[in-house]
């Protein structure tokens, strides 16, 4: 059987049966679905049963200005070989998403991963709230895009005056605070006539 | 490149190599460096050899380490410090490093406490100078010794590369957005000017290419903020990028056009790939800008608030320069120009292709509108005399820059048909503007001229166009000393020459203009073996075994200008010192033993325009200085006490080359 067949397959198979938001066939080997988060669990054991055996990742993308999370699965078939991604969109205020460890139980790590990361939480899955690879985190979750990477920065790494060796002026008046002092200003000119 | 390789069927039997490999695993007591050893076996009593020494560790070949640092490479641009998320990047001063055009005496330190090891700063870097090594253990019980200044070694000690920016992973954009030029065959019989400009769109996709570095700033004589505007131009905002373009050059239409871009030489995307288009993204700005901008820019009068008057001698970059500053500071200035129309050699030397009356006239019209008065066809030493301006000015700033013919000593150069650069090209623009019919101009159908200089293009490509409309065909043939590749015209006149159909004889030095009857029939040539001598001079070296002889009824001298001091009189030039054409002043300009006199552009420094335009700044400062303290009335308006401090503020120092040629 050729791969064009599988892509075929998989969406007479999936849009048969389902509400499909939106599909698109990337190539041959990769084909992505979007459906409601109600139809995910669903959806995977059937492609599970037809051979889609292995989850190869599950994660999230956060969409701020949509105020959601796409939730990503992807899965893979050693006989017919197709990626299938299945991506649904949830809430971003309350992010909760069944856990799919009946279907899939190693994606318990996956979603221990998701929840550090952009703080899904994952019921059916008891250890999702446990700690992964970030030790002692007390700020929000770091993959959201609202997390500032440099305020964290501010706060848990003070900043260090440079150390004198690495400065060298031989005595020589600095010239990069001048250069610095005058490209600010210059700067300043423009923005003063949109007052 | 295939998204999928096709892999061979015999694929699975190659991973049986690894049957018999010993697995790699280390354990952690060897996984120690020579620095962090003491740290590490702080609690251990013996201290056997090998575990003191440096153990091998192993990481695959992409691992994100310490950082490593090329300084020989690196150009302080500081795009590693802007793209840190975590702002663990800070550059550093270091005035050791050479000061050198397109690079800025900094380099980046890194904190690792709050690097977090993204590899974005190596994504970016615009010349490959930093990289990740594949060292990634490092202890210390003191935090300030995590922050580190990378350099090629990591503390010290020769490390494998680890994360190297690919072809995937580059972040920058290397090419430029595609400027449209008129056809060779449609621009080769009309003045229409060649480069067309940039849209919008086109202007913010090329600006969007911009890293903001700002190393260009330091290599343009003016030191335009060249970020700034290139920002505001991506911001959409062209009253912005007018304003910030204005507080460094008052002539920016016309370099826009014709600037030697110094600027995009040095132009840290240039390091790998090409520059950015700074000259007409310059010129995109002004030409874009509606002329009730322009109002708006400066609201207030600039009325005559200090009592001190300064004469102007020569409409030219300096002389233009030199006069809006002062008028910017408060002061009356009359500026002295013995042609028809103001902008020196802009106006009449450079042709209508490169730069339209329209440009200049934009750019002259605003100079004029804060107040410079411009009188044209006055010659100062014939209309006017410079006594008479000691008399009636303060000071007197001289910008008459070089406008006469350097002629060419070789046998049979004082005939009729050979003709210097600036006799003939002044005539171009005239015939262009209206003023000249083509029957005044005397073009010959088969012309051969000297110079390798851009002067020598506008010559070589303003008689291809006479020739165009006189005969329907061209016959122009260029030679010059230099080789085609170390011309010193801009790589794009060679291009856009060639293109019109120039023939190039270019290595050449010119023994003769051969004549018959009479009448000028071609030129002599020697091969030109070097230009310069050992110790730099100039110098040129001829085989006289490799001759030739090119055709040509008119022999065109463009291979360099002089200057004109006829209008200095007796009791002033026995005080000015003349050396090699220009004339000695401070570096400022002002003239040692005259006070009152300054000079600026080709008769102080040259060699281009935009350098006209900054010893114009530099002088009007130096003017300030000279009449300020003296002048009785000062009213202060805050509004023009402002732009006398932003004028003064903004004067430009040297540029490293300049700085070297002192």
């Amino acid at each position: 059987m050729n791969s064009t067949n599988n892509v075929d397959f998989l969406k007479s198979l999936v849009e048969e049966k389902y509400k499909v938001n939106k599909t698109e066939v990337i190539d041959q080997y990769q084909i992505s679905f979007e459906v409601e988060q109600v139809e995910v669990h669903r959806l995977l054991s059937e492609l599970k049963l037809e051979g889609w055996k292995q989850l190869s990742y599950l994660s999230a993308i956060d969409w701020i200005d949509e105020n959601e999370f796409e939730m990503v699965y992807i899965v893979f078939n050693w006989d017919r070989p197709v990626h299938v991604q299945i991506r649904t969109r949830i809430d971003r205020d309350k992010p909760v998403m069944n856990s799919i460890m009946p279907i899939f139980e190693g994606c318990k790590y996956y979603e221990r991963e998701a929840h550090e990361m952009f703080g899904i939480k994952f019921p059916g899955n008891p250890d999702h709230e446990k700690q992964l690879v970030l030790e002692e985190w007390d700020d929000m979750p770091p993959l959201r895009k609202d997390f500032d990477p440099q305020a964290y920065s501010d706060r848990k790494f003070p900043v260090r005056e440079y150390n004198n060796d690495f400065v060298e002026l031989n005595g020589k008046k600095s010239k990069q605070k001048d250069r610095l002092k005058r490209a600010e200003r210059i700067e300043q000119v423009g923005k003063r006539g949109n007052k | 490149m295939k998204k999928y390789r096709t892999v061979s069927l015999f694929n699975p039997f190659r991973l049986w190599k690894y049957l018999f490999k010993k697995p790699v695993s280390h354990d952690m007591e060897d996984i120690f460096t020579k620095k962090n050893r003491e740290v590490l076996r702080k609690d251990t009593f013996l201290k056997l050899k090998p575990k003191r020494e440096s153990s091998p560790r192993t990481a695959p070949a992409n691992l994100r380490g310490f950082h490593t640092n090329d300084w020989d490479k690196c150009i302080g641009c500081g795009t590693c410090e802007d793209i840190c998320p975590t702002k663990a990047i800070e550059m550093v001063e270091r005035l050791d490093v050479p000061d050198k055009e397109g690079s800025f005496q900094v380099r980046p330190t890194i904190d690792y406490g709050r690097c977090c090891f993204c590899a974005l700063c190596v994504d970016t870097c615009t010349t490959d100078s930093l990289n990740m090594s594949n060292e990634y253990i490092y202890a210390s019980d003191d935090a300030d010794n995590f922050k580190f200044l990378p350099q090629s070694t990591f503390l010290g000690e020769e490390v494998d590369m680890g994360w190297q920016k690919d072809e995937v992973s580059n972040l920058l954009d290397k090419e430029r957005v595609k400027m449209d030029h008129v056809l060779p065959s449609d621009r080769k019989s009309s003045f229409v000017e060649v480069v067309k400009g940039y849209s919008k769109e086109y202007a913010m996709a090329e600006a969007a290419r911009c890293v903001e570095c700002g190393v260009c700033t330091s290599s343009c004589p003016v030191q335009m903020h060249i970020p700034a505007y290139i920002k505001s131009i991506w911001e959409n905002d062209v009253e912005a990028g007018l304003r910030q373009i204005y507080e460094t050059n008052p002539l920016p239409g016309v370099c826009g056009r014709v600037c030697t871009h110094n600027c995009e030489t040095s132009c840290s995307i240039a390091v790998n790939g090409e520059a950015i288009a700074i000259r007409w993204l310059k010129r995109y700005i002004i030409d874009s800008a509606p002329t009730d901008m322009y109002e708006k820019m400066i609201s207030q009068d600039v009325s005559e608030v200090i009592d001190a008057k300064v004469a102007v001698v020569g409409s030219g970059p300096a002389g233009l320069g030199a006069a809006y500053y002062l008028r910017l500071m408060g002061y009356n200035v009359d500026v002295y120009e013995e042609m028809a129309l103001a902008g020196g050699v802009m106006r009449y030397g450079i042709p209508a292709y490169r730069l339209p009356d329209t440009s200049i006239d934009k750019d002259i019209n605003f100079i004029k509108s804060i107040g410079v008065n411009i009188l044209t066809n006055k010659r100062v030493g014939k209309d006017i005399s410079m006594d008479q301006l000691e008399k009636d000015y303060d000071s007197v700033f001289l910008g008459t820059g070089f406008f006469k013919v350097r002629n060419l000593n070789i046998p049979g150069a004082d005939h009729k048909d050979v003709i210097g650069a600036m006799d003939f090209l002044p005539q171009v623009r005239d015939f262009e503007r209206g003023v000249l019919k083509l029957e005044d101009i005397d073009v010959a159908e088969s012309v051969v001229v000297i110079g390798g200089g851009d002067v020598a293009f506008d010559v070589a490509r303003s008689a291809t166009r006479l020739q165009m409309l006189k005969y329907g065909k061209t016959d122009v043939k260029l030679t010059s000393l230099e080789n085609e590749d170390a011309l010193p015209a801009s790589m794009d006149e060679l291009i856009e020459g060639g293109e019109e159909g120039i023939e190039f004889f270019c290595g050449n030095g010119p023994q003769e203009v051969m004549q018959k009857n009479g009448k000028v029939t071609g030129l002599r040539l020697w091969k030109c073996l070097c230009v310069f001598d050992t110790a730099g001079r100039f110098n040129p070296e001829f085989d006289d075994e490799c001759e030739q002889v090119i055709a040509g009824k008119q022999i065109y001298i463009a291979i360099g200008q002089a200057p004109d001091y006829d209008y200095l009189p007796e009791s002033l030039s026995s005080k000015v010192k003349i050396e090699r054409g220009k004339i000695k002043a401070d570096d400022n300009g002002q003239v040692s033993d005259v006070p009152w006199l300054f000079v600026g552009g080709d008769i102080l420094r040259g060699p281009d325009l935009i350098s006209g335009v900054a010893d114009g700044h530099r002088a009007a400062k130096a003017i300030d200085s000279y009449l300020y303290k003296q002048a009785k009335d000062k009213k202060s308006y805050k509004k023009v006490e402002e732009m006398r401090e932003a004028a003064i503020h903004n004067t430009p120092g040297f540029t490293p080359k300049q700085q070297a040629r002192k």
